[in-house]
């Protein structure tokens, strides 16, 4: 049986979530197809962390801070607890230098809006107590923001399936239909529970991606980069802040194909300390290094001295859908015809979801679009085309 | 980096076994165990043994004593990579690289929970056990064991020689088609024999064993306003016992309330099978065995080459049939590393073979006819907590399977279930039979938890020492 949908969403992490929940809203008749189940890839294996300072000024910012934004809107409207909470985060500055880096961090922030408070020694020591004594200080930014990403990604499914969406899940996307003549525009998703006739695909299977699009005939030049996460036995009240070490954003922006370790803390409302992060290209492997486990180990004890008795409870590696310039792949390709992407948002798919799906959801009803649409738009690429690919 | 060329990990019947017969034929053995001696559960204390099989156990302890085994005692595996071991004790860290590998984790008990099992007063068999058998110390002055399997007799009869009352022991099995197992039993003297001896001291002792009966619910005292902020939990005060049908269900209006100080609870024993899972061994569901196993040959072999397991962790059947498969691998591991022949191997196995045959049988007998039933799990209501370290009950654990989960996975997604210190060790196979009954699935469908490195819990001070490279 051929059932019939406006818009078709691939992928029932966050991101998927989020595209489903501003298309419902605008009234399309949905439908979301997860091959597992919803938040089960990397929307469940990553931090909770909204950050805006780690965003390079200009479309990521931008990006950024309209997606912040529309965090604060959700906690209204979506009506269910996803431990939101606007703590703001500290960049964490060992020695001097690192201080002074922090210092010019906060003023660039700052000169574009966004709030930043240099924190001395002492002033770091108020505001944390638990931080080893010997740092030289850090950087405060009020405005960032965490949520539990599975709850949030729960929660943008929840308000869409009210709002009319069908949730297909455990159902895997087989072909991908194009019509034979014309523009071949999609003109359906076959799965293994049967067929959905649509003209238009959202493509939001994250790190893999590519596995649609080549289903479609294309090749996204999305790769996987790996992460770890440990989780400690329950230490409530030991920071009041996300933590993240100075070295963090040189982590993110290097293209080093080997192991980076920088610490990321945030501590969970269930009391656990959620301990990053790592970067690391090594294929689709999930499985956990202890090496790596070590390497963050180091760095937690280093800035944190009194975990030092404080049990490991679990550990998880998930794989970020990286892209090739930082920037995420939001809006339709060229080259076929109704398939959109919402895709390549390496470790930032948790803050910048509801934006990527505010922007899914213009693209699609030929709304206005903000300037910074044309710059994440996939066409900014140049790709490669299967043309024996997409079903007819 | 430590190396060995055998290193068995766990030191109960199974591991001291499998170390033994290797070490004998001349391989270099470590033996890794958590606890600060060997002999696992079975072998704990002091107490003269009963049974030829636990005079069997307390001989492997001796050979162990004489040979050339390296012991490394309190050490915990908490990865592994290939056949290398992560060991951590207390302060440190350390690899040990092995050329073949022994996994004999032995097996962990189901509970299947119920309003009130939570309460102080309520504790597993094995629980009871080391009280008895290690402290001298019975769980209560009046005292009920409900659950299911042959660990209730010796229990019960170690609880009556510390003078505890034992009120009654409630076996949830009907026991009814027995007969259609006793084939099975036919050669298991010894274990007849011990079943005979634990069920005739319990009648002289006048201690009721009732067949079909389990308790449905605990109740407690009322909670006592304490210092601080929490108030104090009720403890234990009575339980409610019902009949069951023949599926399991408890009969409406069989209800009766015991007064009791203590309930002893275990529906039988569950494979440790995380460090095999984590190891890469493919697994199968196999009731008769007790659950999830990794899948072996008839030497022992997982489907990662040299890297063998025993005992309850290749599947629940005694410590007899543990110690058997301990020797079988640790045989296999001699000739692998060309301390014995192929064919000295081949004669030895054989000469093993119909004794060993003849235990799996009566093992994977009493994993059928204990089996808990399906309608035992209706006794896990609403208000019931299922995962103790994050307080998720009964009712979120339905109220997601009403939205669509249908795996044990995706529930770790919906609620906090199996995120808490235990890692879903104790609520894991609990929770994967509620979602079977929910959604009409079989167990085996419905799943695992994922085991992770450190597979338990390491203080980050000690994960952050240098692994001796």
């Amino acid at each position: 049986m051929t059932i019939r949908a406006d818009v078709v969403v691939i992928g029932g992490g966050i991101v998927g979530a989020a595209c489903a929940y501003y298309l419902c809203a605008s009234g399309l008749e949905v439908h979301l197809v997860e091959r597992r189940f919803p938040a089960s890839g990397t929307s469940r294996a990553c931090d909770g962390l909204i950050l805006l300072w780690d965003k390079t000024p200009g479309a990521e910012l931008a990006l950024g801070q309209a997606s912040a934004a529309l965090w604060t809107e959700l906690t209204e409207s979506l009506n269910a607890d996803f431990e939101y909470a606007r703590n703001g985060t500290i960049l964490l500055a060992e020695g001097d230098e690192g201080l002074v880096a922090g210092g010019s961090k906060a003023e660039a922030m700052r000169a574009i809006g966004v709030r930043a408070e240099v924190l001395d020694r002492s002033g770091l020591r108020s505001l944390e107590p638990n931080l080893a004594p010997n740092l030289a200080g850090g950087v405060f930014f009020p405005d960032d923001a965490q949520v539990d990403a599975r709850r949030a990604t729960l929660a943008l499914l929840s308000a869409a399936q009210q709002e009319g969406l069908t949730l297909h899940a455990n159902t895997e996307v087989i072909a991908i239909r194009r019509t034979t003549s014309g523009n071949r525009r999609v003109s359906g998703v076959v799965t293994g529970a049967g067929e959905i006739a649509t003209s238009t695909i959202v493509c939001a299977a994250g790190v893999w991606s590519n596995d649609v699009a080549r289903l479609a005939g294309i090749e996204l030049p999305i790769r996987p980069r790996k992460g770890h996460i440990l989780v400690t036995a329950g230490v409530p009240g030991l920071i009041c802040h996300p933590l993240l070490e100075g070295g963090y954003v040189s982590t993110v922006q290097s293209a080093a194909e080997d192991l980076q370790v920088a610490l990321v803390a945030e501590m969970t409302a269930g009391g656990t300390l959620l301990l990053g992060s790592s970067r690391q290209f090594a294929g689709f492997d999930r499985s956990v290094s202890l090496a790596v486990l070590q390497a963050i180990a180091t760095r937690a004890v280093r800035f944190l001295p009194s975990l030092a008795k404080v049990g490991v409870i679990r550990s998880y590696a998930g794989l970020r859908p990286w892209s090739p310039d930082h920037l995420p792949l939001i809006g339709p390709l060229a080259a076929i015809p109704g398939f959109y992407l919402a895709t390549g948002h390496e470790g930032a798919g948790i803050g910048l979801a509801p934006i990527t799906g505010r922007l899914i959801g213009d693209w699609i009803l030929g709304a206005d679009l903000p300037p910074v649409a044309a710059q994440v738009c996939p066409d900014r690429f140049d790709y490669q085309l299967s043309e024996g690919s997409g079903q007819n | 980096v430590a190396a060995t060329e055998l290193a068995v990990v766990g030191a109960g019947p199974a591991g001291l076994a499998a170390a033994v017969t290797a070490a004998r034929a001349g391989v270099h053995v470590t033996l890794v165990d958590e606890y600060p001696r060997p002999g696992g559960q079975y072998l704990k204390g002091t107490s003269s043994p009963v049974t030829a099989t636990e005079k069997q156990g307390r001989a492997l302890l001796r050979d162990l004593a004489e040979l050339d085994v390296e012991l490394r005692t309190e050490t915990l595996v908490w990865g592994i990579e290939g056949l290398r071991l992560a060991l951590h004790a207390p302060h440190s860290l350390d690899w040990l690289e092995a050329r073949t590998l022994v996994l004999a984790t032995g097996a962990r008990e189901l509970v299947i929970p119920f309003p009130g099992w939570t309460l102080p007063g309520v504790m597993t068999l094995g629980a009871a056990q080391i009280l008895a058998k290690e402290h001298g110390i019975p769980a209560g002055r009046r005292v009920l064991l409900a659950g299911s399997g042959p660990l209730l007799l010796p229990v019960a009869n170690e609880l009556v020689r510390l003078g505890a009352e034992v009120v009654a022991v409630l076996e949830a099995s009907h026991l009814g088609q027995w007969f259609r197992h006793a084939p099975a039993t036919w050669g298991n003297w010894d274990r007849l024999r011990e079943g005979w001896h634990y069920l005739s001291s319990l009648r002289q002792a006048r201690v009721p064993y009732r067949l079909g009966r389990t308790v449905i619910r605990a109740l407690g005292s009322p909670p006592a306003p304490a210092k601080g902020r929490a108030e104090r939990r009720g403890e234990l005060q009575a339980a409610v016992v019902a009949r069951l049908d023949r599926q399991g269900h408890p009969v409406p209006g069989s209800e009766k309330t015991v007064d009791i100080d203590a309930l002893c609870l275990g529906f039988g024993f569950l494979p440790n099978v995380e460090l095999a899972q984590l190891a890469g061994c493919a697994h199968e569901f196999d009731t008769a065995r007790g659950g999830w196993v990794p899948r072996v040959d008839e030497r022992m072999e997982t489907t990662v080459p040299d890297l063998f397991v025993a005992g309850e962790t290749a599947g629940v059947g005694g410590a007899g049939s543990a110690m058997m498969e301990g020797r079988i691998a640790g045989l296999t591991v001699a000739q692998r590393l060309g301390y014995i022949s192929e064919s000295e191997l081949a004669r030895e196995l054989t000469g093993l073979a119909k004794r060993y045959r003849r235990l799996r049988r009566f093992g994977a007998m009493l994993n059928t006819l204990f089996a808990p039933r399906p309608g035992l799990d209706a006794t896990i209501a609403d208000e019931t907590p299922i995962c103790r370290c994050e307080e998720v009950s009964a009712e979120e654990v339905r109220a997601a399977v009403a939205r669509g989960v249908v795996e044990l996975d995706a529930l770790k997604t919906w609620t906090r279930v199996g995120q808490g210190a235990c890692q879903g060790r104790t609520c894991g196979p609990v929770l994967a039979r509620l979602i079977a009954r929910e959604t009409g699935r079989s167990v085996a469908e419905v799943g695992v938890f994922h085991a992770r490195p450190p597979l338990k819990p390491v203080p980050l001070g000690d994960l952050a020492l240098e692994m001796c490279e």
